[in-house]
C-alpha cells in the first residue's frame, strides 16, 4: 500500500485504540502499589507491601512455582515433539500430511473449554484427576500448534541440499540435522517457543478442569481469589504476571525482532 | 518399508500418541457421554438417548444462552473491526520507529494474561470502580452506571482481549493491496471515502473475513472473561458448560452443549475457508 500520510483523525483514533488496549494492564500495575486496602488509581501513596504479601504467601508461591515448571516442561516437550513432527511432515516422510497437520492445529480452533471438559471426564474415568503428567501433556497439546506453525514456516526457507551435503560428507542424519538444519531453524523456533511458553503460563480454560482443589497455577489462583473478594494483593500478583509478559516481549523483540513478522 | 518411511513414523509417533490419547479419545468419549440419559436423582444412566441435544435446542433457558452468546460474538466482532481498521491503517502509514512501537503496544496486551486483563476491567468498570467513582466525583452522575455483570462489561472485556488478533491480521491484508490501485482511483477523482469503500475494503476482504471469523469463534468460546465480567448469573455457552460440569454435575447435558458450541465454531471456520478460497480465486482471476 502507498505510504500515504496519516490524517489527524487516524492518528487520534489509533492513539485512543492503543490506550484502550493497554488500559486494564496499566490500571492493575498502578493499583498494586497503593497504600490503601482497596484498589484505587492513581494509587494513594506508594508501597511494596502487597508484593511482600503475595511473595510471603505459601499458596501464591506454590502457584507461581507450578505455573513456571509447567510452562517450562510443556514448552520443552512441545519444541522437541513439534520439531520432530514438522520435519517429518515437511519432507513428506509419512502419508496423510494434511490430516496430521490439521489434527495438530485442531486445539487452536476447538473451543478451549470443550478440550477442558473432554479431558476432565477422560481423566476422571481413568482415575487420573490431578495427575501432573496429564497436566503437562494437556499443555503440550495446546502449545504444540504454535511450535509446529513456526517450525513449518522456517523449514520452508531452508535449502534441503545443505543437509544432504552434510550427509554426503559423512555426517549421520541426526548429526546433519543437529549441526546444519537446527541452527537455521533457531530464530523461527524462538518465536514458537515464546508463544508456547506464554500460552501455557496463561492458560485457564483447560487447566482449571484438570486441577484438584489443592493444586493451582498463578492465573487460576488469581481467578479464584477474585471470586472471594478483591484487594490490592490480587493486583500485585497480576503485576508479577504482567512483568513476566513484558520480559517475554523484550526477549522476543531482542532475539528475533518479533515486529518483523507482522 | 523404506528406511525413510520408518524414521518418519518414529518422528511423528509421540505427537500421534498424544493426539489420540489427549484429544481424539476424550472427544469421542464425550460424544458418547452426551448421548447418555441423565436424571438429577440417579445421575448418568446406561441407555442411549438424544434428549440432551433436544433439551439444548428446545429449552428456552438454553436457547436464551445460545442466542446471547451468538449476539455477543457478532457485537464483539463488529467492534473489533471498527477499532482495528484505523489502527492498522495508522501502523501501515507510519515510519519504522512509530511502526515498531505501536506493534509492540498491540502485542503486549496479547501476552498479558486474560485473567489479569479481565481483572483490570473489573477494577475499572465495577459499581464502585474507577470509572464510576470518577464520574460521580465529577458530579456527572448520581448513581453508578451498570457497566458490569451484563452485556456491556463482557463486550468491553472481550473486544479488548481479541482486538490484537484483528489488528495483526488486518495489517498484512491491507499491506498486500497494490499501491497503484488506490492511486489510480484517486487520480480518477474518486473521493478518499469512495476509494476506501470501493477499492481498499473489497481488496482487504479476505483478511477481514479471516480476522472476523477468528474473533467470533474465540468470543463465543471464551470462558474466563464472561465469568469475571458477567458474574455468576449472566451466562454464556462456555460458562454454562462449566456450570454443568463443575456445579450441576450434569455431565451428559454439559457434553451436549459443548458439542453444539464446537459444531457452531467448526462450521463457521469451514464455511469461511470456502468463501475465502472463492474470494481469493475471484481476485486473482480478475487480474489475469
Amino acid at each position: 500500500m502507498m505510504p500515504r500520510r496519516n490524517s489527524v483523525w487516524i492518528v487520534l483514533a489509533a492513539a485512543a485504540v492503543l490506550i484502550f488496549m493497554n488500559a486494564p494492564t496499566v490500571v492493575v500495575v498502578l493499583a498494586s502499589f497503593t497504600k490503601t486496602t482497596y484498589l484505587t488509581v492513581p494509587p494513594k501513596g506508594w508501597t511494596l507491601h502487597w508484593f511482600a504479601e503475595v511473595l510471603g504467601d505459601d499458596g501464591y508461591l506454590r502457584a507461581i512455582g507450578t505455573s513456571l515448571w509447567l510452562a517450562c516442561a510443556a514448552t520443552i516437550l512441545s519444541l522437541i515433539f513439534g520439531t520432530m513432527v514438522s520435519y517429518a511432515l515437511h519432507h513428506r516422510m509419512v502419508p496423510g500430511r494434511e490430516a496430521i497437520l490439521s489434527l495438530v492445529m485442531a486445539p487452536l480452533v476447538f473451543p478451549a473449554v470443550v478440550i477442558g471438559v473432554a479431558l476432565l471426564q477422560f481423566v476422571s474415568l481413568m482415575g487420573l484427576r490431578g495427575n501432573t503428567l496429564i497436566l503437562v501433556l494437556a499443555h503440550v497439546l495446546i502449545t504444540l500448534p504454535y511450535v509446529v506453525r513456526s517450525a513449518m514456516a522456517s523449514l520452508v526457507g531452508i535449502n534441503p541440499q545443505i543437509e544432504e551435503a552434510a550427509q554426503v560428507l559423512g555426517a549421520r542424519s541426526f548429526t546433519a540435522f543437529r549441526l546444519v538444519t537446527l541452527p537455521l531453524l533457531k530464530p523461527g523456533l524462538m518465536a514458537g517457543c515464546v508463544f508456547s511458553f506464554v500460552t501455557s503460563l496463561d492458560n485457564v480454560p483447560v487447566t482449571i478442569f484438570l486441577l484438584t482443589p489443592r493444586q493451582s497455577t498463578l492465573p487460576v489462583k488469581i481467578y479464584a481469589a477474585v471470586d472471594q473478594g478483591v484487594d490490592p494483593s490480587i493486583a500485585a500478583a497480576s503485576t508479577l504476571l504482567i512483568a513476566g509478559a513484558a520480559v517475554a516481549l523484550i526477549i522476543a523483540q531482542w532475539r528475533t525482532s518479533l515486529t518483523r513478522f507482522f | 518399508m523404506s528406511a525413510r518411511r520408518i524414521s518418519g513414523l518414529w518422528l511423528i509417533a509421540p505427537v500421534t500418541v498424544l493426539l489420540v490419547v489427549g484429544f481424539l479419545a476424550p472427544t469421542a468419549i464425550m460424544g458418547m457421554l452426551s448421548l447418555r440419559n441423565y436424571s438429577g436423582m440417579s445421575g448418568i444412566g446406561d441407555s442411549w438417548t438424544l434428549e440432551n441435544y433436544i433439551g439444548v435446542i428446545t429449552d428456552p433457558f438454553y436457547l436464551t444462552i445460545i442466542g446471547r452468546t451468538l449476539l455477543l460474538g457478532v457485537i464483539v466482532t463488529a467492534l473489533c473491526l471498527l477499532l482495528a481498521f484505523p489502527l492498522a491503517l495508522f501502523i501501515l502509514r507510519s515510519g519504522p520507529k512509530v511502526q515498531t512501537a505501536s506493534i509492540l503496544l498491540v502485542i503486549f496486551p496479547l501476552l498479558c494474561n486474560i485473567v489479569v486483563r479481565s481483572f483490570g476491567w473489573m477494577v475499572l468498570l465495577a459499581p464502585r470502580g474507577i470509572i464510576n467513582e470518577a464520574l460521580i466525583g465529577a458530579g456527572l452522575i448520581a448513581h453508578p452506571l451498570p457497566l458490569m455483570y451484563d452485556l456491556t462489561g463482557v463486550t468491553i472485556g472481550l473486544v479488548q482481549i481479541f482486538l490484537p488478533f484483528m489488528v495483526l491480521l488486518l495489517i498484512p491484508a491491507l499491506q498486500n493491496i497494490p499501491a497503484d490501485v488506490e492511486a489510480a482511483a484517486l487520480i480518477l477523482k474518486a473521493s478518499r471515502l469512495r476509494t476506501f469503500f470501493t477499492i481498499t475494503l473489497p481488496l482487504a476482504l479476505p483478511g477481514i473475513l479471516t480476522g472476523s471469523i477468528l474473533v467470533f469463534v474465540l468470543s463465543i468460546s471464551a470462558l474466563v472473561t464472561p465469568r469475571m465480567l458477567g458474574g455468576p448469573t449472566y451466562r454464556v455457552m462456555a460458562t454454562q458448560i462449566y456450570e454443568e460440569f463443575m456445579t450441576n454435575l450434569n455431565w451428559p447435558g454439559g457434553a451436549a452443549l459443548a458439542f453444539v458450541l464446537t459444531v457452531i465454531a467448526l462450521a463457521l471456520i469451514w464455511g469461511a475457508n470456502r468463501i475465502g478460497n472463492r474470494l481469493t480465486r475471484g481476485i486473482s482471476g480478475g487480474n489475469s
